[in-house]
């Protein structure tokens, strides 16, 4: 069997695909994280918001994207969009907690330190405690984006699944083969994005000591 | 000179923290608050640089109220030493020890310059400098801790626990570079600790608290040792305190005699005359380094001193450096000889004389009796 066979045209071509599916799956997972540093940094601050936020994002998360896709549709139309906004919903439930746990999880000796050198509030925050929570944040980004891109697939049921539209395709042409090639193209895009991001990791905390050992 | 004026601190449900409490932190001195857990000695550091504010009362430095500048240029302005050192784990050593200088804007050239400077101060190498606070030992953290504190150059300099949780061996080394450091820096220190140990070899003052926030005596180790103000403070110094206010006196008074001391090579006549008068022998070499005790029985009975049995010679313990040591350091030297003599040296190590743990008293006796100690360490 060959594993890459030739995709019917209307498809599109392997490169326009894995386009499709990065654009959609980074986007969303781009645009959680801008909202979701934010919205951490405030449960941090106002501890008491978290417990319904964390609710909140869980109720979000057990929402069936299919029935999201659908809702959006009529304001946002079939469109790439419609796809993205869900999922970056989906990907505060994995990256809010990363990041709260992580600023919270600074040594508190490291943060007495940093008032009593005089930082101001905002300086500690960009200088000590986000890069120090650099690693629970990756943690969260892996979880999101391996998540996302296989998610991004169920866009096929308004058009925009990318890889997924090779699912739909196999059943409306009886061709498993191209169900089989879109599973491992989506795992692989995954394992690629990953390891990405594991890499850039390393490179952004040479001072973590798990990693170097 | 920091001042604390009537400082107080009870937080909302009672509790009181400080008692209202006035101390002098002298300038150029280390200042020390040692008390068991509950006595607010953290708190009362941690007001200085404001990191906790007191309910009553003000504090100053050199006749400047705290809360005259805002919290944060205030604490750019104090050196701050903290247990387990809490350096930034994802800054190089470096860049650690930069941070009150970036903090302050100077510029990125000469902040290094200094921070590297203040890296070889506290006894760390350049190599160091770009390494990680996690490829330290808690030892050398620490250093970079002191040296974080110091590179701004601040007039104060508040330590909080700062050699706490190392081990007693690199907490030895660590004291006495901060002795050493402060004999060429000269920074108005306040240290906190629960050692009273520590608290005494350290101190210029020592503030004992009890639980509450009380302050129970403020006075001078050597004070403190021979007159404790109650029953609180003699418990905290502990059952040794006469033994250990030796430590504040120089060796110098201590009786030497070189009658029992004889070299390799003296004359057999000399050694058995010698041998008739005293109970032990300090055989020395010839260059007057200690080579063991030899009780005046096992000398050879034509006083060759060649023709010992190396059996019967006996080791000579310790010895104690004539004047730079002190009578404390003296005492040991006879406890631990078993021939109860300690050895005085000279500062190469060549033997001046000996002294019976008997010759030691009337020493002891007049340190004891006097009011105040000779040498201040």
């Amino acid at each position: 069997m060959n594993l890459f066979p030739h995709i019917p045209s209307y498809l599109g071509t392997y490169g326009s695909l894995i386009q499709q599916q990065l654009t959609m799956a980074l986007s969303s997972v781009l645009f959680g994280l801008i909202v979701a540093v934010p919205l951490a940094l405030l449960c941090v601050r106002y501890p008491r918001i978290y417990p319904p936020v964390v609710a909140t994002l869980t109720v979000i998360y057990s929402l069936p994207s299919i029935a999201l896709f659908v809702l959006l549709v009529p304001s946002t139309g079939l469109t790439q969009t419609t796809v993205i906004i869900p999922l970056a919903f989906y990907s505060l439930a994995a990256l809010v907690p990363n990041i709260v746990d992580g600023v919270r999880g600074i040594p508190e000796d490291v943060r007495l330190a940093a008032v009593a050198m005089g930082y101001t509030g905002a300086r500690r925050l960009v200088s000590v405690d986000l890069p120090l929570a650099v690693p629970p944040i990756m943690a969260g980004l892996r979880v999101a984006t391996v998540g996302n891109i296989s998610m991004v697939s169920v866009g096929t049921v308004i058009g925009v699944g990318a890889f997924g539209a090779l699912f739909t395709a196999a059943a409306q042409l009886n061709r498993s083969d191209l169900a089989v090639t879109g599973i491992i193209c989506i795992v692989a895009l995954a394992l690629i994005c990953d390891l990405l991001l594991v890499i850039t990791q390393r490179l952004l905390t040479p001072w973590n000591q798990r990693r170097s050992r | 000179m920091i001042s604390f004026q009537q400082v107080g601190k009870t937080y909302p449900d009672g509790t009181v923290a400080v008692a209202a409490t006035d101390l002098t932190a002298d300038s150029g001195r280390i200042t020390v608050l040692v008390g068991p857990s509950g006595s607010g000695k953290t708190t009362l550091l941690r007001m200085v640089n404001r990191m906790i504010d007191p309910t009553s009362g003000s504090i100053l430095i050199d006749g400047v109220d705290v809360k005259s500048k805002p919290a944060p240029e205030l604490r750019r302005g104090i050196g701050y030493v903290i247990q387990n050192a809490g350096l930034f784990p994802h800054r190089t050593v470096l860049a650690n020890i930069m941070t009150v200088p970036r903090l302050l804007g100077w510029s990125k050239e000469r902040a290094r310059e200094k921070s590297m400077e203040l890296l070889l101060t506290v006894g760390l190498e350049a190599e160091h400098a770009q390494r990680y606070p996690y490829q330290l030992s808690g030892g050398q953290q620490q250093r970079v801790g002191v040296a974080r504190a110091l590179v701004a150059d601040p007039p104060v300099l508040l330590m909080d626990e700062p050699f706490s949780a190392v081990d007693p061996v690199v907490r030895k080394d660590l004291q006495t570079e901060l002795l050493r450091l402060q004999s060429e820096l000269e920074k108005t220190i306040l240290f906190v600790t629960h050692d009273i140990d520590e608290a005494i070899l350290l101190g210029d003052k020592v503030a004992v608290l009890n639980t509450g926030g009380v302050l129970e005596q403020f006075d001078s180790p050597s004070e403190l040792l021979a007159k404790p103000k109650n029953e609180f403070v003699e418990g905290f110094l502990g059952v040794d305190r006469g033994v250990r206010r030796l430590s504040f006196f120089s060796s110098g008074a201590v009786p030497l005699r070189p009658e029992p001391v004889v070299a390799i090579d003296t004359p057999a006549q000399e050694v058995l005359a010698r041998r008739s008068a005293q109970p032990w022998l300090l055989v020395v070499d010839t260059e007057r380094k200690p080579v063991g005790w030899l009780l005046a029985d096992h000398v050879p009975a034509d006083g060759d001193l060649g023709k010992v049995a190396a059996g019967d010679l006996v080791s000579y313990g310790h010895t104690f450096t004539v004047e730079a040591e002190s009578l404390r350091a003296a005492l040991d030297s006879a406890v631990l000889s078993p021939s109860s003599r300690a050895v005085g040296v000279d500062a190469h190590g060549a033997v001046v004389g000996v002294a019976s743990v008997e010759e030691l008293v009337p020493a002891i006796r007049a340190a004891q009796d006097g009011s105040s100690p000779e040498s201040s360490r």
